[in-house]
């Protein structure tokens, strides 16, 4: 008898979570990502020296999540009552668990920072006596712990990547965000869009040169990083095809209408394409140009930017 | 030889752990039935009995105080174009599930189940309208009310006509009596008698929430 009676009419209008959602997901994204990046870099060369990647990567990824907050919270419609989250924990809830991980994860970034900007924060401060020596008892006791919080660092970089896609993907109302990739895909476009975010604050800031060893190591993995996001997409796709009733009417997504063009031209063309033309179809003298690398990399975030909003609006609008 | 002792041995501990472990557990589920029965509230929706006069949503907004353009309850015209005689109303409106999304989902824990009537409510105080369990129901039945900027949804007139020992305010609007109110877990009560007796259906039961709601739609026998 199921079937024999149904209602489609809801009491939510549209896309309840917006933009701001969508851009907190880019922004922790590119906080986690960045700092992954930066980190496995520093273990796997056995770095101990403070390098302009590693500088670039703790400021992107502490002014990142931070901004992010501003985000999360201003998409509140009682924004001031945020701290009621802390005060009554729901651990069945993603967001409550997240909201724990992030309260680890941004005093940990700023730690990050702490060590690698220790001189310049000691300048700074130079001019008052007293702060310079609190300053420094204090970091004599935090730089023992480094190790610590590096590793740290990176496991909560991740948690932080994979909560984002687990905080969309228990809607079951909407196919497209109900599915076990999304996780994976927000933590492999998060390792994309900090890559490229890092590089670039490294030669911008930092004064790394485009061609340096770090560099050249990201410029490497941004290809096999960006392999494995399409194939993720693609399976995201591909499950959706093959899925229940539901999940096949959402493949329109994909196909017209304006989530498509913005899939079509912003995930694909903007995100992958501009990188790939930019590197690889135009000769080496444009491959290795400043204007290459910071277009292609303000590409990847940008495209990043776009795989989010689509998921947030594209996911909300199919709903079953 | 020797191997069969030993399986004989085998069998009686087993034999005799199963009947004392059954028995212990059934002690102890009969004990924690004893100790209290919790009701369970639940309604049933007859769209052999509904007409559409909507005043189910008059009164409940009336008595529920819901801001002008927002509802908990709405009577969706489900009426096939092709037989246009043939009317079909529904119910929409909170499904009171057993296992309910947007509980699990509120990091303020400001939906939650009563714990008195086991009612899925509301503490429009601790709401931050983080709209997480608008998103996670799955029959989005919830909204963001304007006025009190907290998230709602039909809690069966909980703090109004519940409060005072009336029906659901819907209930007492229906002159055609399309919905009747009760525990599900009291065995005389009048809504346990219809559900006994009539064929029933839950909204989407796939998405595995146990929902409360039971809607006796109708259907046509032929000739």
């Amino acid at each position: 008898m199921n079937g024999a009676i149904n209602f489609t009419y809801g009491f939510s209008h549209g896309v309840e979570w917006g933009w701001p959602i969508a851009v907190y997901l880019l922004l922790a994204g590119i906080s986690g990502g960045a700092l992954i990046v930066a980190l496995l870099v520093r273990f796997y060369k056995k770095q101990h020296v403070d390098t302009p990647l590693l500088k670039a990567a703790s400021l992107v990824s502490f002014v990142t999540i931070a901004l992010g907050m501003v985000f999360l919270v201003g998409d509140l419609e009682k924004p001031l009552y945020f701290w009621k989250i802390l005060i009554h924990y729901n651990f069945s809830s993603v967001m409550s668990i997240g909201v724990m991980a992030i309260s680890i994860y941004i005093p940990l970034t700023l730690v990050m920072c702490l060590y690698l900007f220790e001189k310049e924060i000691s300048l700074v401060l130079a001019k008052k006596n007293q702060l310079v020596r609190y300053y420094a008892i204090v970091m004599s006791i935090l730089t023992r712990f480094r190790p610590l919080v590096e590793v740290l660092s990176i496991v909560f970089a991740v948690i932080i990547c994979a909560y984002t896609g687990f905080l969309i993907s228990v809607l079951v109302r909407f196919p497209i965000l109900n599915t076990a990739i999304l996780p994976a895909l927000f933590v492999v476009s998060g390792l994309s869009a900090g890559t490229a975010s890092a590089g670039m604050v490294a030669s911008w800031l930092f004064n790394e040169e485009a061609h340096s060893p770090d560099l050249k190591t990201l410029h490497t993995i941004e290809w096999p990083i960006m392999a494995v996001e399409i194939m993720l997409i693609a399976m995201l796709f591909v499950s959706l095809l093959v899925g229940n009733e539901f999940q096949q009417t959402t493949t329109v997504a994909f196909q017209n209408g304006v989530y498509a063009n913005l899939f079509w031209f912003g995930v694909m063309g903007v995100g992958f394409g501009l990188p790939l033309v930019l590197n690889f179809a135009l000769g080496k003298h444009v491959a290795h140009s400043q204007m290459a690398f910071y277009l292609s990399g303000m590409a990847s975030v940008l495209g990043v930017l776009c795989l989010r909003m689509f998921i947030i609006y594209a996911g909300q609008t199919f709903g079953v | 030889m020797e191997n069969d002792g030993k399986r004989r041995a085998f069998l009686k501990v087993l034999g005799l752990g199963s009947v004392t472990v059954g028995t212990a557990g059934y002690s102890v589920a009969l004990g924690a039935e004893k100790a209290e029965k919790k009701p369970h509230y639940g309604m049933i929706f007859d769209q052999n009995k509904c007409v559409g006069c909507t005043d189910c949503e008059v009164a409940c907004r009336k008595v529920n105080a819901v801001p002008e353009g927002q509802v908990r309850l709405y009577v969706e015209n489900k009426t096939d174009p092709a037989t246009p005689m043939e009317k079909r109303y529904v119910r929409v409106s909170c499904q009171q599930c057993e296992d309910a999304p947007c509980v699990a989902v509120c990091p303020s824990k400001a939906c939650h189940r009563d714990a008195k009537t086991g009612i899925v409510t509301m503490n429009p105080d601790d709401c931050i309208a983080c709209k997480y369990c608008v998103v996670a129901c799955p029959y989005d039945v919830r909204f963001i009310n304007h006025k009190t900027k907290a998230a709602e949804n039909c809690n069966f007139c909980l703090n109004t006509n519940f409060a005072k020992g009336k029906e659901p305010a819907c209930v007492e609007a229906c002159k055609y009596k399309a919905l009747v109110f009760g525990d599900l877990n009291d065995e005389n009560s009048y809504i346990n008698q219809i559900l006994h007796v009539k064929d029933h259906v839950r909204m989407k039961p796939m998405y595995g929430t146990k929902p409360s709601l039971r809607y006796i739609p109708i259907v046509k026998a032929g000739v």
